[in-house]
C-alpha cells in the first residue's frame, strides 16, 4: 500500500465511523455564537465553561429541583444526549450572521444561543428565522431585539427596560426612605446596548422627575476617557448610570481616580461592571456599586439548585457564577426541556415548545417569578435584583422580597 | 463648560499624546528606513505590556526599573522579528508590498493568538506600585503621576534617538540606509545587518511606549487595536519617516482629540483627528514633516 492509498482508506475508514457514531450516538446539536477573541473574548471563555456544565447536567442524572437535570439526556428522544458547537462571532454582527448561517446548514444544529452582544443578537437571531431555527438570547439585553415581530426569537431573561425600571423604582424605594436623590448622570456606549441603555434611562428619569446632570455617549475601547471622565465629575450627579461593557468600566473607575472623583451612587447596567475582570483591576474603588443583575449567587436559600450548579461551574471554571454565565447556562437547560416536549429537532415543533414553555421560577436558577414567553417571545416574569458590591462580594439588596440585606445608600456614607 | 475643565482636558491631551507619539515613533522609523509598514506594530506595544506584567509578578521590582528591561528586551524580540519573517518577507520578486503587508500582519494575528492562549484573553493590571493612584493636584486640574512617567519617558525617547541619529555611527548608518540601499553596500554597511538594528530600535521604543502605558493600562490581547490605528494616523501626518514629525503629531493628535471633545459629543472624538489627518494629506501628502 504506497501513501496514496492509505491516505485514501483511512479517509474514508474515519468519513464511514463518523456518520456510523452519529447514528448509534444520536446527539443533538445546539449552537453558541459568543466572541471567542476580541477586546470581550473572556466571555466567550466563561461561556464555554457554562455550557459544559449545562451538558453535563442535561446527559448527566442529578436530583436537584431544575429542568432537564433529572433525565439522563432528552427522555422523549431516546435520552438522546445533547451537545454545544460554539463559534466565535468577535463581536461583529456581520461575523454573528455567518456564523449562525454556517451552524445551520452545516453542523445541523437544533436550535442557537447567543450571543451576549445585543448587536450580534440583532443579526444572528434575523438569520435563524429565516431557516425556522430558534434563536435563543441567553444575556443580550436589548429591548428592542423581541419587538421585531420574529417567531423564533426567544429571551428568557429581563431585558434593559425591565432592568432600568428596577433601576428606577429602587431609587424611587430610596426617596421615598428619605434620601435625597435630585440628579442622574447617564453615560453609554455607542452599539445597540448602550444607545438602547440609555434611551431607556432617558426616558424612566423624565417620567419620574429625575434631573439628567449628564448625558454622555463614547466611543467604546477608547485609548483615553479623561474628557469623558471631566465631563461627569464636572456634572456630578446624585446617582451615575453606566452602561458599557469591561474595558471601558475599568478604564472609566481608573480615569476618576486620577482625576480625584468618585461618584456618589453608582448603580450600573451590568455588563462591564458584572464582569470579575473589572473588580480584579479596580474593584477596591467600587466598594459600594450597585448593579442590576439576572443573577445573584446569595439566593441559595430560596434556590437550592444554585449551590450545587455552581460547585459544578466552579470546578471547570475556577470562578462563580455570575450575571452572564448563569444565564448562559440556563439557556441550555430551557432549550434541553423544550426539546423533550417537542420530541423533535425538527426547528418548527421546537419553536412551539419553547412557545408553550410554562415553568416555576423555582425550577430555575434564577430569581425569576416565572418562565413563560409572550407573543414576543420575551419572559415578562424575569424579575431582575439589584445587587451592591460590599467588601468583595455580591449581596442582594432590591427588590425586598429577595434582598439578603438592606442598601448602604449614599454608597460612600 | 469651566476654564478648570478645558485646563483639565487639553493637559491630559497632552499627556496622552505625548504617549501616542513615543508609540509612533517605531513605527515610523522602521518605515523610514527600509518602506516596510509593520502591520504587528499594536501587537509589538501588547508584547512590551505583557514584558512588564510578566517581569513585574516575577521580580516584584517596581515597573520604573524594568521599564529599561523591557526596552532591551523587546529590541531584541524585534531583531528576531527582522530575521524572522520580514527579512524573508523583503526577498518577494513581484508584489513586494502586499508579501510585506501580509508578512507583518499574519504577525499580528499570531502574535495576538499566542498571547490569547497563553495568557488568556482576562485582562490584567500591573499591581500596586509606587506612582500608583498618586496624582499631581495643579489647582484642580489633576495630572496622574503614572501619565507624568510616560511623558518624561517618552521625551527623554525622542531626546536620546535624536542623539542617536545625529551624534554616532550607527545613526549615520541608518541615515544612509535610508537614502541609498545599494550604495552603503559599496562603502561596507551591512544593510541586512542595518535594518535587523533598525527592527530592534523600532521595538525597544515601541518597548518604552508598553512599560509606560502598562503602569497606568490595563493589558490584554487585543490591547494594541486601539493604539495602533492611531500610531498609523500619527505616522501619516507626521511624514513617513520623520522622528520630529512623530513627536509633533502625537502631540497634535492627543491635544486636537481632546479639544473635539469640548465641542462635540465625545463619542465623535475622533472625527477631529481625522479631519485634520485628511487636511493634511489633502494638502500636505508627506504628512507634516516628511520628505516629498
Amino acid at each position: 500500500m504506497n501513501r496514496r492509498h492509505f491516505l485514501k482508506s483511512t479517509a474514508a475508514l474515519t468519513a464511514l465511523s463518523g456518520s456510523a457514531f452519529a447514528q448509534s450516538g444520536k446527539e443533538i446539536a445546539i449552537g453558541a455564537i459568543y466572541p471567542m477573541s476580541g477586546a470581550s473574548a473572556q466571555i466567550g471563555v466563561d461561556a464555554r465553561h457554562a455550557f459544559d456544565t449545562a451538558v453535563e447536567i442535561v446527559n448527566g442524572s442529578y436530583d436537584i429541583p431544575l429542568i432537564a437535570a433529572k433525565n439522563p439526556g432528552i427522555a422523549s428522544l431516546g435520552n438522546a444526549k445533547i451537545r454545544v458547537i460554539m463559534a466565535d462571532h468577535q463581536g461583529d454582527p456581520q461575523m454573528g450572521r455567518s456564523e449562525a448561517e454556517r451552524m445551520i446548514t452545516q453542523d445541523k444544529v437544533a436550535a442557537i444561543v447567543g450571543a451576549f452582544h445585543s448587536s450580534v443578537s440583532a443579526t444572528a437571531s434575523v438569520t435563524c428565522e429565516r431557516y425556522a431555527t430558534p434563536y435563543l438570547a441567553a444575556d443580550s439585553s436589548s429591548p428592542s431585539l423581541h419587538r421585531r415581530g420574529l417567531k423564533f426569537f426567544f429571551r428568557p431573561s429581563a431585558h434593559d427596560e425591565m432592568f432600568s425600571k428596577a433601576m428606577f423604582d429602587f431609587l424611587d424605594a430610596q426617596k421615598a426612605a428619605g434620601k435625597t436623590i435630585a440628579t442622574v448622570g447617564i453615560f453609554y456606549e455607542d452599539t445597540i446596548f448602550g444607545t438602547d441603555s440609555s434611551n431607556v434611562q432617558r426616558k424612566l428619569a423624565a417620567e419620574r422627575g429625575y434631573k439628567v446632570a449628564c448625558d454622555v455617549k463614547f466611543k467604546a475601547n477608547s485609548p483615553s476617557l479623561t474628557a469623558e471622565a471631566q465631563q461627569i465629575k464636572a456634572a456630578d450627579p446624585d446617582v451615575f448610570l453606566p452602561s458599557c461593557y469591561t474595558t471601558d468600566a475599568i478604564l472609566l473607575i481608573k480615569t476618576f481616580a486620577d482625576l480625584g472623583y468618585k461618584p456618589k451612587n453608582i448603580v450600573a447596567q451590568a455588563a462591564g461592571f458584572s464582569d470579575k475582570a473589572t473588580f480584579d483591576a479596580v474593584g477596591d474603588k467600587l466598594e459600594g456599586m450597585i448593579s442590576r443583575a439576572s443573577f445573584s449567587i446569595d439566593m441559595a436559600t430560596k434556590r437550592p439548585s444554585i449551590g450545587k450548579v455552581n460547585d459544578m461551574f466552579k470546578a471547570r471554571a475556577g470562578r462563580d457564577l455570575n450575571d452572564n454565565t448563569s444565564r448562559q447556562l440556563m439557556a441550555i437547560l430551557i432549550l434541553a426541556d423544550a426539546l423533550n416536549r417537542a420530541g423533535s429537532t425538527d426547528g418548527t415543533k421546537l419553536r412551539d415548545a419553547l412557545a408553550a414553555t410554562d415553568i416555576p421560577g423555582d425550577q430555575t436558577i434564577m430569581p425569576w417569578k416565572q418562565l413563560k414567553f409572550d407573543a414576543e417571545g420575551q419572559n415578562e416574569t424575569a424579575d431582575p435584583v439589584l445587587i451592591q458590591y460590599l467588601g468583595g462580594k455580591f449581596v442582594t439588596v432590591f427588590p425586598a422580597e429577595v434582598a439578603i440585606a438592606p442598601a448602604k445608600w449614599p454608597m460612600n456614607g | 463648560m469651566t476654564l478648570q475643565t478645558i485646563f483639565q482636558v487639553m493637559a491630559s491631551g497632552l499627556l496622552m499624546g505625548l504617549i501616542y507619539a513615543l508609540v509612533a515613533v517605531g513605527l515610523s522609523l522602521i518605515f523610514g528606513l527600509m518602506d516596510v509598514v509593520n502591520f504587528a506594530h499594536g501587537e509589538f506595544l501588547m508584547v512590551a505590556m505583557y514584558a512588564m506584567f510578566g517581569l513585574v509578578l516575577l521580580t516584584g521590582l517596581d515597573p520604573i526599573l524594568l521599564t529599561p528591561l523591557v526596552a532591551a528586551g523587546m529590541f531584541v524580540f524585534g531583531a528576531f522579528a527582522y530575521l524572522g519573517v520580514v527579512r524573508f518577507a523583503m526577498r518577494a520578486r513581484s508584489n513586494k508590498g502586499m508579501v510585506q503587508i501580509f508578512a507583518t500582519f499574519g504577525l499580528a494575528v499570531l502574535l495576538q493568538g499566542l498571547a490569547q492562549t497563553l495568557f488568556s484573553p482576562d485582562f490584567r493590571n500591573l499591581p500596586a506600585a509606587w506612582l500608583t493612584g498618586k496624582t499631581l493636584n495643579l489647582g484642580g486640574v489633576f495630572l496622574p503621576w503614572p501619565q507624568l512617567y510616560g511623558c518624561a519617558v517618552s521625551l527623554l525617547a525622542f531626546v536620546g534617538l535624536w542623539l542617536l541619529m545625529t551624534r554616532t555611527d550607527l545613526g549615520k548608518a541608518l541615515e544612509a540606509t535610508r537614502e541609498d540601499r545599494g550604495a552603503v553596500a559599496l562603502v561596507g554597511i551591512d544593510a541586512n545587518k542595518v535594518f535587523m538594528l533598525g527592527w530592534g530600535l523600532g521595538a525597544a521604543l515601541t518597548g518604552l511606549a508598553g512599560a509606560a502605558l502598562s503602569a497606568f493600562y490595563y493589558i490584554h490581547p487585543q490591547v494594541g487595536a486601539s493604539f495602533a490605528l492611531i500610531a498609523y494616523v500619527t505616522v501619516a501626518l507626521g511624514g513617513f519617516g520623520s522622528v520630529f514629525g512623530s513627536l509633533a503629531a502625537g502631540i497634535i493628535v492627543g491635544l486636537v482629540e481632546a479639544a473635539t471633545t469640548l465641542i462635540l459629543p465625545p463619542s465623535l472624538k475622533s472625527i477631529g483627528i481625522y479631519a485634520l489627518y485628511l487636511a493634511v494629506v489633502l494638502v500636505r501628502p508627506s504628512g507634516l514633516f516628511g520628505k516629498a
